[in-house]
């Protein structure tokens, strides 16, 4: 969903502040070349004029430099002052939400958000909002600083460890915009971004009301995946760990260590995710290597169980998400998006 | 000063600067090095200087655990190191004033003197750092247990204190050295006739060594009792 | 006028314009001693110089070489071509070695080193040993810095930011910080010796008031490299004692704040880039009244404003930081004062344009530098206020506005300062003139591949594309493919000099002691200078800049 074309030279304002701000640089530019053209054609003129050997009146007043040095100090000085003021008025009134704002949650993490709606719906990465609505995002990061970066509302705001930062706006136009991470936060830090879509607020009452069905989750799910570092492991990037890959687990029997064969069905995954000591697989220790459906080799000595347990570490609606993706991990293609 | 301005006749004054090619004078040259050992030391003020607006920053912000972490420090050592680094200082300034006179064997002894002070802070500051050790407050150690680890705030405090005083020992150290050096050269014949000046320049920086530990202890022992 | 003077001349008296009778000068800086040892044990402060000027170009040219990664990898929007860790690390690199390995020393090490002494009519600097020792510890510096390259990079940033650098980021980031701690204090001792130079060495007569403006903007410069890389130094020492002990001071879990690190970290960094500035106008304020024969309009503004931006240059460093969770209040002021640090730089400006006017004007290489400076320099520093505005900021901060900004006063400006510096200065360094055609081309080459390059970026940022991304959304390619394409004809322009430079070595035609009639006691002495400057004691004029102010009308260049 492209916000603008190839060749647009504007981004989309979708807020009356994002008018403004742009209303605000369109004016600073007017300055800015009203005191520069000037200097710019000056030089060029005076280059070819004054050049060595044209015949020109070279003769020169003294006289007037103080009063010209002075003038060309503080007059531009006292018009961009303007700009500071503006500038500065709105900035102070986008950090001063009104008291009717709807509360959104952000969190930033290495490399996904997540949004959770005042009504508890929670999306990965994309955020839909309601258009004439004041909103007040309060936002935090789990790991090191991101930065939430909303162009089409002109405004952004680090993500603090440990600590809640936030903005407020009132959009006024419905559609599709970027939303990006803007503060440098390692490998990913690109593709940390998402989609807002504005839309009416009966159309936002609809979208909460089907429990936001219409991201999807197995898209949702594979950024879980990564985010927290299974993809790591059990698509092998990390030398020396033997992680079995989970491609077409679900619904697999799994052979266990203690002999009994279970069916790797959703509640089996999810326990293994909070518990992994639980319900070893076979090959693990010093057993002799044996590997469940679509893993690793078993190899000489086994592999020895060292996934750590995410009880506490994942949300119960992100594990959702998750299992929902494992469950469809052998229907997604191979190289699944980034 | 008894110094000779132009160097023109060293046999006549014991006390004097050689002048090195490059400078006009020996005015020009004493000058010049005085100068920039106090812009070497504007430089040296401005690093200790983010080191204490840090530790300020941290009592603002975490009143209590620095309050609690600071009990741990030992005082006594502190204040005995404070009273021996003065001392030193006292003993550089002789050297100074003895170095003008061209007294040489007495401004060495005032030299060797101030070194062994030096070096009795750092034989004191390394008791309090074993002491420290054995009472588990180094969190930096990440196999030791902590002593204070339910108040994690404190690891701050702590942690700053050890950076500080490291770097101020660190400088100490350095300066002993340094000190060593020139009390080695000045104790040669013709020493003060042909370097008198540098004595008075490193006793700037002594002194500062000095100053920087005088802030340092009310900022870390005292202010926070 | 006796054109067969002695050889070192009596300077006053020989006409300028006539080479000395003997081609062979043995006895000036560069061939009086050729050993190794007499160039990397050397107290001279001319052949410190020269160490400078080849090791910079050096870690220019792996600079340069990082940013051609970045920009080819930036041809496809999807990170087709590079990894997102080889990307990260090519812009880590870039800017780490950029910054402090070439445009820090740049103008001050090579050029101030050279000509600080001559100008203020003095034989060396006050400490050559300890200019001397300043050239190994930036070599020191490097090296370490390089080992964190070869060992597999850097992907932090330049700017280190915390968390991310002292606990999650898993490259060789203590050797670069180890690196960059070691290079800063190589930035002090030079700015050490500077001052003490520029107070205690001035020959009889040089008053203040008649010190060149390239003195005055590095007496500036050396007065920030005193006062603000200490802080960076202890930024940086926090940084390792974090990484290496997890000392806490930057790291929530305990109680520490990130964001201190960044307020240590831009209180030098805000100061730093003027010292990246500064120089370059000194140099600017030279080369324009030479080339316009007129003296510099309005000496003690422009002197005044070197010393005003380095002082209000250490209240603003907030302005990086207002999306970053400081206080409305801070962010006012931040602001607010970062409007009034622009005025001394539109001072030089306007008193540049000033100077032009009503001059006799030739357009050669070094004129050609300095023009293009102070246009592209006006862009960069215009856009550094819509980023001082509040509002703008909150939109264009950490978009590919800031990264154009940025290079627009630092290839803009510092480059084409340091690149018409050293067209100015090359007879009198080498002995040598260089191929004015080919100074022309490139100059040309420069100017346009850098607007290629970078004007696009300015459009990229508004329209939103964040910096330091591996990928981008499509629709933004048609601008980066541009902005890479103008890459390569800004590297082609900075290979030609390289090459004829080089080549007038041995094949450019000799130069006298003053080729451009130029005003300034480095123009007294020959080219290339003896060892101990000049002959004899240097008569200092009574007025600075003390050119014709009316070209004749014969065409001839003497008053």
């Amino acid at each position: 969903m492209k916000a603008q074309s190839a060749l647009a030279l504007w981004p989309p304002a979708a807020s009356a502040t994002a008018v403004e701000t742009d209303h605000i640089i369109l004016g600073f530019t007017v300055l800015t070349l009203l005191l520069t053209v000037p200097v710019f054609l000056a030089i060029t003129y005076f280059a070819l004029r004054y050049r060595q050997g044209e015949q020109a009146d070279r003769s020169t007043d003294e006289r007037r430099s103080f009063l010209i040095e002075i003038s060309w100090m503080l007059i531009p000085y006292v018009l961009t002052l303007f700009f500071f003021g503006w500038g500065a008025k709105l900035f102070i009134a986008s950090r001063h939400p009104p008291p009717d704002a709807m509360v959104v949650e952000a969190v930033g993490r290495q490399w996904m958000w997540k949004f959770q709606h005042p009504t508890g719906q929670s999306e990965i990465n994309d955020l839909h909002l309601p258009v004439d609505q004041p909103v007040r995002i309060r936002i935090t990061s789990q790991d090191v600083i991101h930065a939430l970066y909303l162009p089409a509302l002109r405004l952004q705001i680090a993500a603090l460890p440990d600590r809640t930062t936030e903005i407020w706006f009132k959009a006024d136009r419905t559609g599709t915009y970027r939303l990006y991470c803007s503060e440098y936060c390692g490998t990913d830090h690109s593709v940390m971004d998402g989609n807002l879509t504005l839309m009416t607020q009966a159309e936002y009452q609809e979208w909460l009301t089907h429990g936001g069905a219409q991201q999807s989750n197995l898209a949702a799910g594979r950024v879980i995946y990564e985010s927290y570092g299974c993809a790591g492991c059990h698509d092998g990037a990390v030398v020396g760990v033997k992680a079995p890959s989970l491609v077409g687990l679900y619904g697999r029997p799994v052979h266990l260590a203690d002999g009994r064969t279970l069916t790797a069905d959703a509640d089996y995954i999810r326990a293994k995710i909070l518990n992994p000591n639980e319900n070893r697989l076979a090959g693990d220790g010093e057993g002799e290597g044996g590997g469940q459906g679509g893993g690793k080799g078993s190899g000489k000595g086994g592999y020895k169980q060292v996934m750590p347990s995410f009880r506490g570490v994942i949300p119960a609606d992100d594990l959702d998400r998750l299992v929902g993706y494992l469950k469809a991990y052998d229907r997604v293609a191979e190289g699944a998006p980034r | 000063m008894s110094a000779d301005v132009t160097g023109a006749n060293p046999a006549a004054d014991p006390v004097g600067v050689k002048r090195a090619e490059h400078f006009a004078t020996v005015g020009q040259q004493r000058h010049a090095a005085t100068l920039g050992m106090w812009a070497w030391l504007l430089t040296e003020l401005l690093l200790f200087a983010g080191l204490f607006l840090t530790a300020l920053i941290l009592r603002l912000l975490h009143p209590e655990a620095v309050q609690a972490a600071a009990g741990h420090l030992k005082f006594w050592i502190g204040a005995t190191n404070t009273v021996v680094l003065l001392c030193s200082s006292l003993t550089m300034s002789a050297a100074i004033e003895l170095s003008r006179l061209g007294w040489q064997r007495m401004m060495v002894g005032c030299l060797l003197a101030t070194a062994s002070l030096g070096a009795l802070f750092l034989m004191l500051k390394g008791y309090e750092y074993y002491a420290d050790y054995e009472e588990h407050m180094m969190p930096f150690l990440a196999r030791r247990p902590y002593a204070l680890a339910e108040q994690p705030a404190t690891r701050l405090f702590v942690n700053l204190y050890y950076v500080a005083t490291a770097l101020h020992a660190l400088h100490l150290f350095t300066g002993i050295a340094i000190l060593l050096g020139i009390t080695w050269k000045a104790s040669r014949p013709g020493f003060l006739q042909r370097h008198q000046n540098w004595i008075e320049v490193y006793g700037l920086y002594w002194h500062f060594i000095d100053l920087i530990w005088i802030i340092a202890f009310p900022v870390l022992y005292v202010v926070n009792r | 006028m006796s054109s067969a003077g002695t050889l070192h001349g009596d300077a006053a008296a020989r006409d300028p314009h006539t080479p000395l009778p003997t081609l062979d000068r043995p006895d000036d800086y560069l061939h009086a001693q050729s050993t190794l040892r007499s160039w990397f044990l050397t107290t001279d402060h001319k052949r410190i110089a020269l160490l400078y000027l080849a090791s910079i170009t050096a870690f220019f040219v792996i600079g340069a070489v990082a940013a051609g990664f970045v920009r080819l990898a930036l041809v496809v929007p999807d990170g087709a071509i590079m990894t997102n860790d080889t990307y990260n690390k090519a812009f880590t690199i870039h800017g780490v070695v950029m910054v402090w390995f070439f445009l820090i020393p740049s103008i001050p090490a090579t050029f101030g080193n050279f000509l600080i002494p001559l100008m203020i009519g003095a034989k060396d600097l006050a400490f050559p040993k300890l200019n001397l020792t300043s050239w190994y510890i930036f070599m020191t510096g490097a090296l370490f810095t390089l080992v964190a390259v070869v060992l597999g990079g850097v992907d932090t940033g330049w700017t280190f930011y915390a968390p991310l650098s002292t606990a999650f980021s898993n490259t060789w980031v203590l050797p670069a910080l180890i690196g960059v701690t070691i290079v800063g204090f190589s930035s002090i001792l030079t700015g050490l010796n500077f001052v003490v130079t520029i107070h205690t060495m001035r020959a009889p007569g040089m008053t203040w008031f008649r010190l060149p403006i390239f003195v005055w903007t590095h007496y500036a410069t050396s007065l920030i490299f005193l006062l603000a890389t200490p802080v960076i130094t202890l930024a940086l020492i926090l940084l390792i004692a974090e990484r290496a002990f997890h000392v806490g001071v930057f790291d929530p879990a305990y109680g520490g704040d990130p964001v201190l690190f960044q307020h240590l970290f831009w209180f030098y960094s805000h100061p730093a880039v003027y010292i990246m500035v500064l120089p370059g106008m000194g140099v600017i304020s030279e080369i324009v009244p030479a080339f316009a024969q007129k003296k510099l309009f309005g000496y003690r503004f422009v002197a005044y404003a070197a010393i005003g931006l380095a002082s209000v240059t250490f209240f603003v460093w907030g302005h990086h930081m207002f999306v970053n969770g400081q206080s409305d209040l801070a962010s006012l002021a931040f602001s607010a004062l970062s409007f009034a640090v622009a005025v001394p730089s539109a001072v030089k400006v306007y008193n540049w344009t000033a100077t032009i006017h009503k001059g006799s004007l030739r357009l050669d290489t070094p004129m050609l530098y300095a023009m293009g400076y102070i246009g592209l320099f006006v862009l960069g520093g215009l856009t550094g206020l819509y980023l001082a505005t509040l509002a703008i900021n909150q939109h264009i901060h950490a978009t590919y506005f800031v990264v154009a900004h940025f290079h627009y006063i630092m290839v803009g400006g510092t480059v084409l300062a340091f690149l018409g510096g050293l067209h100015f200065w090359w007879p009198k360094i080498t002995g040598r003139m260089y191929s004015e055609p080919w100074g022309r081309i490139s100059a040309l080459f420069i100017f346009i591949g850098f607007n290629v390059t970078f004007f696009p970026q300015f459009i990229l940022g508004y329209l939103g594309m964040p910096r330091r991304y591996a990928t981008y959304p499509p629709e933004f390619q048609l601008l980066n493919v541009l902005s890479s394409a103008g890459s390569t004809i800004l590297a082609a322009g900075y290979l030609f000099p390289m090459v004829y430079l080089v080549y007038s070595l041995w094949f450019g035609r000799r130069a006298s002691a003053n080729p451009w009639d130029a005003k300034g006691l480095e123009w007294e002495t020959a080219s290339p200078p003896p060892p101990h400057n000049f002959a004899g004691v240097p008569q200092v004029p009574k007025v600075p800049y003390d050119y014709p102010i009316q070209a004749p009308e014969t065409g001839s260049h003497h008053t």
